[in-house]
């Protein structure tokens, strides 16, 4: 699975939880509270992107996490370590 | 504590199975139309009655879309707040607006912290957490986020007060099947103290899950047994063949204001509230209380410095349950005494359904709205009452112009309250 893949994964997520932003000002190097995001979103854009990608990790996992980036790649690892499992 | 404030009804709105305008709701109430019908509904398992009035294909985009003359930046916040909220969050959101529309309050609402929000609703996550359980079962780490917020019923509170920038006192109430008259109670008594100058008060829908409504059936107060095949039969308040209430959905917002706060944007109230009160039994249990209720509806008329012979109209209780029809059947006639045949009665929940923790709200727009047009609703499948000295409307809307009124709701655990609506000098 690519960071690419993933990505479209969390930007769909994101759109369902804010549907009023336009897509085109997502991208990776924002932040999600730049798109609107406020504190009970952000979480939620995590746990649904978790369940979009079938993946279970602690909240504890995405700390370091600043940016939508962030959260892609620690979804990413993730789904490649379980691929190669 | 008792001021000279007088307190109006400035604004209404509703959300129900027969209207979700307040036009359309009172033309449902003058063709005595009935939402009452068989439920195709997906929840599993089936409950073994059916019969239902639901608030039906709702999408929440669309009812918002029809709402008239609502501020564009209010329609954007709606949006947010509600698009992916529950459907109980949804239709609150609904009636408020229309209500908060009605009273003019879009332009120089009074001072934010003036402005007090009380939800009339107790468990109304029921039917959204049913629906979640399967799904947690297997994934637990899939729960919303969103969910610690939306199983709170203050999250009602939550929603409202940022929709609508309230910064007054904010609380939840409950008095099961009385629930809304209690939140109108309440509301009275802040706005009549000078606590605050207006108060929304919104009666939640009652989204029962399947487990409530077994509950229900089991407990013996849900009627329809036997009815299965003639749903629109099914809920007869007063009618020797009544047996049990039939459940039906609505939200139901009014706000609740001083006169001398709404004289400032020269609105002029729809209805004067002469006060309400509640009174308990004292009983743990599902029966009903005559005497109670009679304290109740006593009380209610004290509050508002009235006597029994003020009154030409009661928006009963009447909830089609064969014990409780008979109780307030009773305690009626002992309050109204030789005034008895001056005096109308009909039962909103013939037609609505019996909307739980908003029937008391529902039946405070039905009296203000009959009030307010000069008729009296019909009184469904009141086929052969069981008492004859009581003046029951018939099965043709009646024209009237009711002077006072009197609403009654009663709830399990002893819980009877009454309020006062008049017609007002305005």
């Amino acid at each position: 699975m690519s960071k690419e893949y993933v990505f479209e994964a969390v930007k769909k997520v994101i759109l369902e939880v804010l549907p009023h932003v336009e897509p085109e000002i997502i991208t990776i190097d924002k932040q999600l509270k730049d798109v609107g995001a406020n504190s009970i979103d952000r979480m939620e854009i995590v746990t649904m992107s978790m369940q979009a990608l079938e993946l279970k990790l602690s909240l504890m996992s995405f700390a370091g996490v600043s940016n939508i980036e962030g959260l892609v790649d620690v979804l990413e690892e993730t789904l490649a370590k379980k691929e190669i499992d | 504590m008792r001021t000279n404030n007088v307190v109006g009804v400035t604004g209404m709105g509703i959300v129900s199975a027969i209207g979700d305008s307040l036009a359309s709701f009172s033309d449902s109430l003058k063709r005595g139309t009935s939402g009452i019908r068989h439920n195709e509904s997906a929840a599993r398992p089936k409950p073994s009655v059916n019969i239902v009035s639901a608030i039906r294909d709702f999408v929440f985009l669309e009812k918002l879309g029809k709402l008239k003359n609502i501020p564009e930046e209010k329609l954007t916040k709606a949006k947010r707040l509600g698009l992916r909220a529950p459907f109980v969050i949804q239709t609150s959101i609904l009636s408020a607006l229309q209500a908060w529309e009605q009273a003019s309050l879009f332009d120089n609402p009074p001072l934010a912290s003036r402005i007090a929000l009380i939800i009339a609703g107790q468990n109304s996550t029921q039917n959204h957490q049913y629906g979640l359980i399967s799904a947690f079962r297997e994934n637990p780490e899939y729960l919303s986020p969103r969910y610690a917020l939306e199983f709170l019923e203050t999250n009602q509170v939550g929603v409202l007060s940022e929709l609508f920038g309230i910064e007054g006192e904010g609380l939840v109430v409950g008095g099961a099947s009385a629930t809304g008259n209690v939140g109108l109670i309440k509301g009275h008594q802040l706005v009549e103290s000078g606590m605050v100058d207006l108060c929304l008060v919104v009666g939640v829908v009652a989204e029962l899950s399947p487990l409530d409504i077994q509950g229900f059936i089991n407990i013996g107060a849900m009627g329809g047994k036997a009815y299965i095949d003639k749903a629109t039969e099914a809920c007869r308040p007063f009618d020797t063949n009544h047996e049990g209430f039939i459940y039906g959905q609505a939200s139901a917002a009014i706000i609740i204001e001083a006169t001398s706060s709404s004289s400032l944007r020269n609105v002029l109230p729809l209805a004067e509230i002469g006060g309400g009160i509640i009174v308990l039994d004292g009983n743990s249990s599902a029966n009903p209380s005559k005497n109670g209720e009679l304290k109740a509806m006593t009380g209610a008329l004290l509050k508002a410095r009235l006597s029994v012979t003020d009154i030409d109209y009661i928006n009963t209780h009447g909830s089609s349950s064969p014990l409780g029809d008979k109780t307030e059947a009773a305690a009626i006639l002992k309050l109204l005494g030789a005034h008895t045949p001056n005096v109308w009665l009909n039962a909103t929940k013939g037609l609505t359904g019996h909307c739980l923790y908003s029937a008391g709200m529902v039946e405070a727009i039905a009296t203000i709205l009959q009030m307010k047009e000069g008729f009296l609703h019909p009184n469904k499948n009141l086929n052969e009452p069981i008492d004859k000295k009581l003046k029951f409307c018939g099965d043709k809307f009646v024209k009237y112009k009711v002077k006072a009124a009197l609403s009654t709701s009663f709830g399990f655990g002893g819980i009877n309250t009454c309020i006062v609506i008049k017609r007002g000098n305005f």
